[in-house]
């Protein structure tokens, strides 16, 4: 079965690339996986499906990945946060006091620019009402955008070099 | 001198851990899939706090790392280290480093590396490694065929390279991860 990664790239999963990324199943399987916890999960707790959907937006787009970004921006809509989506997608830093702001201060702080996060960063959220599961949701989600990102740029660029 | 040392530095969470006593079984069944040493440190038992997501990127963690055939975990391990110097992960980069001296027994190259980054590394597989990871790790977007080719002209086949592209892309996450949600202590500190 086709998953997002093959998806994105246009490849099938008995081309060549897509043959190759079947040798390691179980890396396909839970990065598979971990989207599902982070963006679908059963109980998202205090952090809602169209806020998670706007944060993995806001990452893919400050990486530079448009056609992930695009996949989020349908799970944003899906998740009836399209009312978002204008303050997601605004360039420069969020403006505002509001909560969706905050969170993607938080958002551009840890995918940009990690090493200077305090434990003031964390105390903001919390002081907002978010939990420490939450919190650590949320950190979970912003950082594994990063992975799918590089993931997606490296087997793009082996995909230039190989037959679909 | 670097930052960067071979030496064994900390790390304090910045959110109260969940404790492994009063675990509920959800965070007790995400513990296991994280592997069998780090269970119980300090980090896994902070992401335990959201065991859904500890769970399956543990697993992904695991299988990135040590898969079986593929990349050899020496070359793993130093694109972990760079991807964490990159990144101004101390953490991370003590601890990868010294797997990789772990595995190789090469302490002066990787001394070198802390030290002086990869540049100037003589070993022509181990340059082509360090060089690709800095690449994927910096600029994703601007990685093409020619960076793949060197890694080829280097030695590696494409289930090599498949394994390096998920260990650089692991470490992305992994050093927001650790950056994110506590402190290091430098060895001075500990």
């Amino acid at each position: 079965m086709a998953d997002l990664i093959d998806s994105l790239l246009g490849i099938a999963p008995d081309s060549p690339l897509g043959a190759l990324r079947r040798r390691r199943p179980e890396a396909l399987r839970h990065a598979e996986g971990a989207f599902r916890e982070l963006l679908l999960p059963e109980d998202p707790g205090g952090l809602s499906r169209a806020e998670r959907a706007a944060l993995a937006l806001r990452v893919a787009l400050k990486e530079g990945d448009a056609a992930l970004a695009a996949r989020f921006r349908a799970l944003l809509v899906a998740a009836g946060g399209a009312g978002m989506a204008a303050e997601v997608e605004a360039p420069g830093a969020p403006q505002g006091e509001g909560r969706l702001a905050a969170l993607l201060r938080y958002a551009d702080k840890v995918a940009l620019a990690p090493e200077g996060t305090t434990r003031a960063d964390l105390d903001a959220l919390a002081a907002m009402g978010l939990t420490s599961r939450d919190i650590v949701a949320a950190t979970q989600l912003i950082a594994f955008v990063p992975y799918q990102v590089r993931a997606i740029a490296g087997l793009r660029a082996m995909l230039q070099e190989m037959p679909r | 001198m670097s930052r960067f040392t071979l030496k064994a530095v900390g790390w304090r969470p910045r959110l109260e851990p969940v404790k492994a006593e009063t675990a509920t079984p959800a965070q007790l069944a995400a513990l296991d899939a994280c592997p069998p040493a780090q269970r119980r440190s300090a980090y896994f038992l902070t992401l335990a706090h959201d065991p859904g997501s500890l769970g399956e990127r543990g697993a992904l963690f695991n299988i990135v790392m040590y898969a079986e055939g593929g990349l050899p975990r020496a070359d793993r391990e130093l694109a972990t280290a760079v991807v964490s110097m990159v990144n101004g992960c101390v953490f991370c980069t003590s601890v990868h480093a010294k797997r990789f001296v772990e595995l190789t027994g090469d302490e002066p190259a990787m001394q070198r590396i802390l030290d002086e980054g990869w540049a100037e590394e003589p070993d022509p597989r181990r340059q082509a490694v360090a060089a690709f990871t800095e690449a994927l790790t910096r600029t994703p977007g601007a990685v093409t065929a020619e960076d793949i080719a060197k890694l080829r002209a280097a030695g590696l086949d494409e289930l090599e390279i498949l394994d390096l592209v998920h260990a650089v892309a692991m470490f992305a996450n992994a050093n927001r991860l650790m950056l994110t949600l506590g402190d290091p202590l430098l060895p001075k500190q500990m």
